[in-house]
């Protein structure tokens, strides 16, 4: 064997890796090598020196810290199954528990009277369409079959008549040329949707009086 | 029913010991520390607490950041015990944990605290919580040779590239496998060899600078 292969084998020979042939290979060229011999002495020796090194201790506020940890672990197993998600899980619930607990009853007791409210008010809730026998676009709030699309010609000025308790009791359309009254037989088309919201404007104090709407075509020129 | 670990009876599954890597003493802690046993804790930081602390102190060289690291390496290791999977070792699997741990801490360490100095001094640091017996057949200076020795090694250990550090410390200190710590350091066989013998050329070389003529004369 030479000093090559040895000195590549030195690491492996100190660790004891290699075959037994191998080793005795060595060995005997070890007995006729000094310079050999030497390295392998002195990586023999540093190898001792790393063995011998003493255990360094963790000192005692290591150990006392380590077991207040596995204390602290070991309770969240019990508690949680081991789950840390868990365990983050009852942290945030507990948190906003705490935080929701002084407006609790403010905001139940809000959101039911929102319902209170609603459900007094959603019933009286209804559309009342009333025929118009004119050529006024209108915007129906249901499909009828019978409306047919018209252009405004001229102004247009619609007027309603409020009673006292703010229904619309009459109505009249006027434009430059001519007007007409509302009558009830004008059903086959252009019908204006009114609504009714008897409740509201009981609540209002409704007045009696005449609300008119003017309409103006708009012309736009090329 | 198997055997009942830390006093209670429980069905132990036949195949623990057939996972590899695991020995049968290892998955009794395993299964002791998912199911919260304390004396599952007690043994696992009573086996684990001093070579953890010795792999880690190594290797970042201070005695404060290392209980800092051990503490967040067994604090890793108590929430992940339910999902190690006994593909290795127990050991190996803690000694990982700890080696990445104290890399992670010793790069951290010399982008934010390298200028500041320890106000004990390196030596203090480096000599104290040795475990030292005296031995009442060598000479008191004997001993204080062996003890300063020691000092330079640790002195020398430290000086050289972490990568070859931790592998000597693993093989030389720790007495592990190649097999071992290829598995902990995540690299091949013929990676970990390497490593090996760059570290213990290096801390030769070390020595050879450092120690005393009558000392380097057993080094050079």
């Amino acid at each position: 064997m030479t000093c090559w292969s040895v000195k590549r084998r030195r690491h492996a020979y100190v660790d004891r890796t290699l075959s037994t042939a191998e080793r005795e290979r060595i060995e005997r060229h070890l007995r006729t090598c000094e310079s050999c011999s030497s390295r392998f002495e002195q990586l023999t020796s540093l190898r001792f020196s790393l063995t011998q090194l003493p255990r360094r201790r963790p000192p005692q506020s290591l150990s006392t810290r380590l077991r207040v940890a596995a204390s602290r672990e070991r309770q969240i197993v019990l508690e949680n199954h081991g789950s840390h998600w868990r365990a983050a899980w009852n942290r945030w619930k507990f948190r906003l528990d705490e935080f929701m607990r002084p407006i609790t009853i403010p905001a139940t007791g809000g959101l039911l009277s929102s319902l209170v409210l609603f459900g007094a008010l959603a019933f009286t809730l209804s559309i009342k369409s009333q025929p118009v026998a004119y050529d006024i676009p209108v915007m129906a709030g249901q499909t009828d079959p019978t409306l047919v699309p018209v252009q405004l010609h001229s102004a247009v000025v619609l007027t309603m008549s409020l009673d006292s308790d703010g229904h619309i009791a009459d109505y009249a359309v006027r434009n430059a040329t001519s007007s007409f009254v509302g009558d009830s037989a004008h059903t086959s088309y252009n019908t204006i949707p009114v609504p009714d919201f008897p409740s509201v404007f009981r609540m209002a104090e409704p007045v009696t009086r005449d609300i008119s709407i003017s309409f103006t075509p708009i012309v736009f020129r090329r | 029913m198997g055997q009942p670990f830390f006093g209670q009876p429980v069905r132990l599954s036949i195949l623990a010991e057939a996972k590899s890597g695991v020995s049968a003493e290892d998955a009794r802690i395993v299964r002791g520390l998912q199911a919260g046993i304390e004396e599952a804790y007690e043994e696992l930081l009573r086996r684990y607490e001093q070579p953890v602390y010795g792999i880690v102190y190594r290797l970042v060289g201070n005695e404060t950041e290392a209980c800092d690291v051990v503490q967040e390496v067994f604090i890793k290791i108590f929430r992940g015990i339910g999902s190690f999977r006994e593909q290795s070792s127990l050991r190996t699997w803690i000694y990982r944990i700890a080696v990445n741990e104290a890399n992670n801490r010793r790069r951290w360490f010399a982008r934010h605290r390298s200028h500041e100095v320890s106000l004990d001094g390196e030596e203090a640091d480096r000599n104290s919580g040795i475990e030292d017996a005296p031995d009442p057949a060598r000479s008191p200076f004997d001993q204080v040779l062996d003890h300063e020795s020691q000092a330079l090694i640790e002195q020398a250990l430290a000086r050289i590239k972490p990568a070859f550090r931790v592998a000597v410390v693993l093989r030389d200190i720790e007495n592990l496998s190649y097999e071992e710590i290829a598995e902990i350091l995540q690299v091949s066989i013929g990676t970990v060899k390497s490593r090996i013998v760059r570290g213990r050329e290096a801390l030769r070389r070390e020595l050879t600078q450092r120690l005393d003529p009558g000392l380097a004369a057993a080094y050079s």
